[in-house]
């Protein structure tokens, strides 16, 4: 039994409600097993997703409701996976839209079920990937590194950047430096000066 | 001003863009926008006052006078035909100025007055408003210009409020006003301010006679009747169709409400049963508030007016009415019963006094008749005879005992200084006795009664009523007789050119009733001939005088043994006042009694009455209207509750008799007397017992109670009626600022650090379109804008709309590929979920479908804060991030910069803020240090590396 919850917790739980959704055979990258849930995709500890296509929230528009009622709030991320399968799509998809946003699920849109089942798939394979890849690219040239950290100061300059840097000669001096060294530097004012300080002296955390 | 009204103007003027405050009728609302006066600044621009009545006008200036210092200048009301640049220079003085919304919108459109110099706008009446109507306009010109000056609407009238469908929303809207205010008279609050220290309240319940239950119940009757018919029709809602909401003028417009979409489909009989009820409202009305013989010509009138066309008239309860009211006056008698009818008669009737005129009428018919010759001679002598009743309105009797008993109190209390009463009584005006009554009409009669005798008053009415009659017998004969009838008649014409306009004889009255009452008639003539001579100026301009200050309340003195000299100084009073006003008398005012001519003819009917009473005084001293000058009578005032003056905080009066009970008074009553509670007050309600006046007044509160019901259910689920939409300047490259201004919301352009669109204090929206989208997550700058976003708003929406002319999805099924690829867009989309669970994704069709989502999303939310919206994300001088909850906690631009040094990951960044104090420590800390913080040699390599790094210098 504990094999199984282990190989569980790389799989995807799919609730029996979903038994005969053609999306399943699209899920193939990951694993996935049968299980009692509330959820219909249970993607991981605080995640999971609901599956609901627009002809059928035509047919039972309080459907979507009910469910998100089941979820409670057991969950950090609630995904509302959408499958668009009508053509006159803006009256349902407003109510879907409306529905989650009341009800703080994350609504995810698919024109397909290899797409639907792509989305769970990669939910569950980035689980615990980091952001890196959609963050702001990692210039690999020095300056602009050292740049594209202390303009993250207001008011820091590029200009700055190279003062700073030919003045104290390294990142770890700059941010040891004193008032009076700082402010030293042409055309580090004393605003900028302040803030340079308090950014590196001040702790992390304010004592509450 | 009560605590309560300080309340509502606080409250008022917490929210910026102003409000509508809907209070029960009656409570001070004058005082409400005098305060709002009082507060306003003329620096900030002009207070603009919109769609006041002129009886509001002089209340809120009344009322400023009483709250404010006396320098403080009164709000100017602003003529139509002022001269335009006369306008301009008054708006730009920033004065509080009354103004028609006929001329400020114009004055708006032709930039005459600029939109930014109007600190604020009061609309009054607000129940009147519709999102059509000029004031909706000019609140839209303001909203565009100037939304920062705030709408402050007021009305008293719940019960138009909840006319139609949403009403208050609707009007609401279309001021661009947000909050609500109710303020019903049993709001907790209003209700301890008002029964602190009650005034003592007396109800005093009088029968009616018999006649008029037997008429009440017959109208009753009819307007049922009427009912069940309009029912049958099944052209409208039955809910409301009850009669007792049939007893308000607000019933025509439920009905027409109704029926107006399909009035050209209706039936004339539909159409008509609409307007009986009508009439049957008046006549139930009437029946308390007229005596009988005006009663009796008013049913007179209408037979003649609308006989033939209605229903009612020709119901078996219509017969009663007329049969009743008819009996309330007279009774015809077969000449041989006639002297036992009259014995018999003489015997019940309370009023001896017109025995002496009684068998001279009655002897009188037969010369009479015989004067007027023609051919009625012979029918006239089959021998009807007219006997008169002249039923007196119970009430009358009662305010006399009444205003006795409260004289004497009154005299009991002052009895030290008996000497001087005379003069104190002429001086003191805190010693009035209030009677308030509907109309200006029973204001006079009342009067009269009060000053004369009742039995004087029915007998003019009668006599009126009879020359009335004279006059439609004349006109049927056309000219033949005219040059020699009387001076005195041609006036008369008014009195019944309306009932008398299609010249038809009345058909059921028959010959014989007619021409008795005819023969009674010219008996009169005769009389009113003889004391022709007997009229003069001085009596004449009296009476003018009398008319003049009527409506708002002048006293009478005591009429006792003062009497005479009172009413010399009275005159010379009156005379000098006479002239400024006579001619407004004389400038057509329609009712026929108020015409000058009117009064002549009751000089001289009063002139008869008082030689009679010289003569009859000797035999029967105890009897008739000699009656009124036996006991003394407190100072009275007589006012119309229909002038709609604000009078009680002037008059003072001790004791107020409510004689027609009116729910709006009540209310002014009780605030009187909340705003003077050391006052002693004490108050009369006079009430009919069992009749439709006290349902009347029952109903209205509870109209009003269940008005203020169905408001407070409407406020719980209102719509925002205003969807206001701050939008980042950037945006306006795209269609959406303009769709959504189509759409009819309000947009703001500001420049917006975080978020292109910000929808509600909670919810800021990122909007992307599906090249956007792409470009914006391989730049990171997705990462980043969604990241602030939920930083600072609950709600963080990312926006995904498509464009309608290209396909609606990212990609075909067959584009997908077998594997989870880190450059797919569902990929990067997916991570994006992940680490951001509360983002909210919209996806939209198109631009429409776009404006349609932020509607349907901004209900139940309230309206952006624009100055907010500009501040977030921008640290202040200090530093500090408002609204920024992490800023209270965390040095957020320490944390940023850490979290932009190579090796530093969303993984290990808080570890190594644990791991140090502050940047300066983190940039001293050995590689070992690092190693153990970041769970990883490599990425503290990297870290340590990039902060030793030698700095290329430019030397």
């Amino acid at each position: 039994s504990a094999s199984t919850s282990g190989q569980n917790r790389n799989a995807i739980l799919v609730s029996h409600r979903q038994k005969g959704n053609p999306l399943l055979k699209h899920l193939r990258n990951v694993r996935w097993t049968f299980a009692d849930v509330v959820c219909d995709y249970l993607l991981g500890q605080s995640s999971c997703a609901l599956y609901i296509s627009l002809r059928y929230h035509l047919l039972h528009p309080d459907y979507l409701y009910y469910r998100i009622r089941e979820l409670q709030r057991n969950f950090k991320l609630r995904v509302v996976l959408c499958h668009v399968d009508v053509e006159d799509v803006a009256k349902p998809l407003l109510e879907v839209t409306r529905t989650t946003m009341l009800h703080d699920c994350t609504l995810l849109c698919g024109w397909s079920f290899e797409e639907c089942g792509r989305y769970l798939e990669t939910l569950k394979v980035y689980e615990n990937k980091p952001s890196d890849s959609i963050r702001e690219q990692m210039h690999s040239d020095y300056l602009s590194r050292l740049t594209h950290a202390l303009t993250s100061i207001r008011h820091v300059n590029k200009t700055d950047v190279v003062t700073l840097g030919s003045a104290f000669g390294s990142l770890s001096h700059v941010m040891d430096a004193s008032m009076e060294d700082l402010a030293r530097c042409p055309g580090i004012g004393e605003r900028k000066v302040k803030r340079l300080y308090d950014t590196f002296h001040e702790p992390f955390r304010h004592v509450s | 001003m009560l605590p309560f009204q300080g309340l509502i103007v606080s409250d008022l003027l917490d929210d910026p863009n102003g409000g509508l405050v809907v209070l029960s009728s009656g409570l001070p609302l004058p005082s409400l926008v005098a305060s709002l006066l009082l507060l306003h600044d003329a620096s900030a621009g002009s207070l603009l006052l919109l769609s006041a009545s002129d009886t509001q006008k002089s209340a809120i200036s009344a009322a400023l006078r009483r709250y404010g210092q006396p320098d403080l200048p009164l709000p100017f009301d602003i003529p139509g035909d002022l001269p335009s640049h006369n306008r301009t220079a008054l708006y730009a003085s920033g004065a509080a100025l009354f103004v028609t919304p006929r001329v400020l919108v114009a004055d708006l459109l032709t930039s005459r007055v600029p939109p930014s110099s109007i600190a604020a706008l009061v609309v009054l009446n607000a129940h009147r408003l519709s999102d059509t109507s000029t004031e909706a306009f000019i609140a839209r010109i303001l909203r565009d210009h100037s939304p920062s000056s705030p709408i402050h609407a007021f009305s008293d009238r719940p019960q138009a409020m909840v006319a139609g469908f949403a009403k208050a929303e609707r009007i609401m809207k279309s001021l661009f006003v947000r909050r609500l205010h109710l303020w019903p008279r049993f709001h907790v609050l209003v209700s301890t301010d008002l029964e602190r220290a009650p005034p003592e309240v007396l109800d005093v319940r009088v029968p009616m006679t018999p006649a008029m239950i037997g008429i009440q119940a017959a109208v009753l009757g009819s307007m049922d009747a009427c009912l069940k018919e309009l029912r049958r029709t099944n052209k409208v809602d039955v809910e409301d169709l009850t009669v007792e909401n049939g007893l308000f003028k607000s019933f025509d417009e439920i009905v027409r409400r109704q029926l107006d979409p399909i009035w050209h489909t209706l039936g004339k009989k539909t159409k008509q049963l609409v307007s009986d009820l009508k009439t049957l409202r008046k006549l139930l009305d009437y029946l308390v508030r007229y005596d009988a013989v005006t009663y009796l010509k008013y049913l007179d009138t209408l037979r003649v007016s609308e006989g033939v066309r209605s229903v009612w008239i020709f119901a078996d309860s219509s017969y009663k009415i007329f049969e009743l009211a008819k009996k309330r006056v007279y009774q015809m008698v077969r000449e041989d019963g006639t002297k036992i009818s009259v014995d018999t008669k003489s015997a019940t009737r309370k009023r001896k006094v017109n025995n002496e005129n009684k068998k001279e009428t009655g002897s009188g018919t037969g010369a009479s008749s015989a004067i007027e010759t023609n051919g009625s001679k012979v029918d006239t002598k089959a021998g009807v005879v007219l006997e008169e009743f002249l039923e007196e309105a119970p009430k009358w009797k009662v305010l006399r005992e009444l205003l006795e008993e409260i004289e004497e109190e009154r005299r009991k209390g002052i009895q030290p200084k008996e000497g001087e009463m005379v003069a104190e009584d002429a001086g003191d005006l805190s010693e009035i006795v209030l009677v308030a009554c509907k109309d200006e009409r029973s204001c006079m009669q009342l009067e009269d009664c009060i000053s004369r005798s009742p039995q004087q008053v029915m007998r003019e009415e009668w006599e009126k009523y009879l020359l009335g009659k004279v006059e439609l017998h004349s006109l049927r004969k056309r000219n033949k007789k005219r040059s020699q009838e009387p001076k005195g008649f041609g006036v008369l014409d008014g009195v019944v050119a309306a009932g008398s306009s299609d010249n038809s004889e009345p058909s059921s009255i028959s010959k014989y009733e007619n021409d008795a009452l005819l023969a009674a008639a010219s008996e009169i003539n005769i009389l009113s001939k003889e004391v022709d001579f007997g009229d003069n100026p001085q009596s004449e301009s009296r009476m003018k005088g009398f008319r003049k200050t009527r409506g708002k309340g002048r006293s009478r003195k005591g009429l006792s043994k003062t009497q005479l000299p009172e009413a010399k100084s009275y005159q010379i009073d009156n005379n000098d006042k006479n002239e400024k006003t006579s001619s407004k008398h004389e400038g057509g005012h329609s009712d026929p009694e108020r015409k000058s001519p009117g009064s002549y003819q009751e000089n001289n009917l009063e002139n008869i009455c008082i030689e009679k009473d010289l003569i009859q005084g000797h035999k029967e001293e105890s009897h008739g209207s000699t009656l009124n000058h036996i006991k003394p009578l407190p100072p009275v005032q007589f006012y119309a509750l229909d002038s709609d003056q604000h009078i009680l905080d002037v008059l003072n009066p001790f004791v107020i008799i409510v004689y027609h009970p009116d729910m709006t008074f009540v209310r002014e009553i009780e605030v009187y007397k909340a705003e003077n509670p050391s006052k002693k007050l004490k108050v009369y309600f006079l009430f009919y017992e069992d009749s439709a006046e006290v349902q009347k007044f029952e109903a209205s509160i509870r109209r009003e109670n269940s008005a203020f019901e169905s408001l407070i259910r409407q406020k719980s689920l209102m719509m925002i009626p205003v969807d206001q939409v701050i939008v980042d300047m950037r945006e306006f490259m795209s269609s959406l600022p303009n769709v959504l201004h189509l759409k009819g919301m309000h947009v703001i352009p500001v420049t917006l650090e975080v978020g292109d669109y910000i929808l509600s204090p909670q919810i800021c929206v990122e909007r992307k379109s599906i090249a956007d989208l792409f470009q914006s997550f391989a730049s990171g700058r997705l990462y980043h804008q969604v990241e602030t976003m939920s930083r600072y708003y609950r709600m963080p929406v990312l926006l995904i709309e498509f464009s309608q002319d290209k396909s609606f999805s990212f990609q075909s099924a067959s584009d997908i590929g077998d594997d989870v690829s880190p450059t797919s867009i569902i990929s990067k989309l997916s991570l994006l979920v992940l680490h951001f669970p509360r983002l909210r994704l919209v996806w939209s069709r198109n631009v429409h479908a776009t404006a349609e989502i932020f509607s349907s999303l901004k209900q139940n939310q309230d309206e952006p804060d624009e100055s907010k919206a500009i501040r977030v994300g921008v640290p202040s001088e200090d530093g500090v991030v408002e609204n920024d909850v992490r800023a209270e906690n965390y040095n957020t631009s320490a944390i940023e910069f850490l979290r932009r040094l190579p090796g530093v990951t969303d993984a290990n960044y808080r570890a190594l803020m644990d791991g140090c104090k502050n940047l300066a420590e983190l940039a001293l800390l050995p590689i070992e240090r690092l190693t153990e913080l970041m769970g990883g040699q490599k990425a503290a390599r990297m870290l340590k590396e990039f902060l030793d790094a030698k700095c290329p210098t430019l030397l």
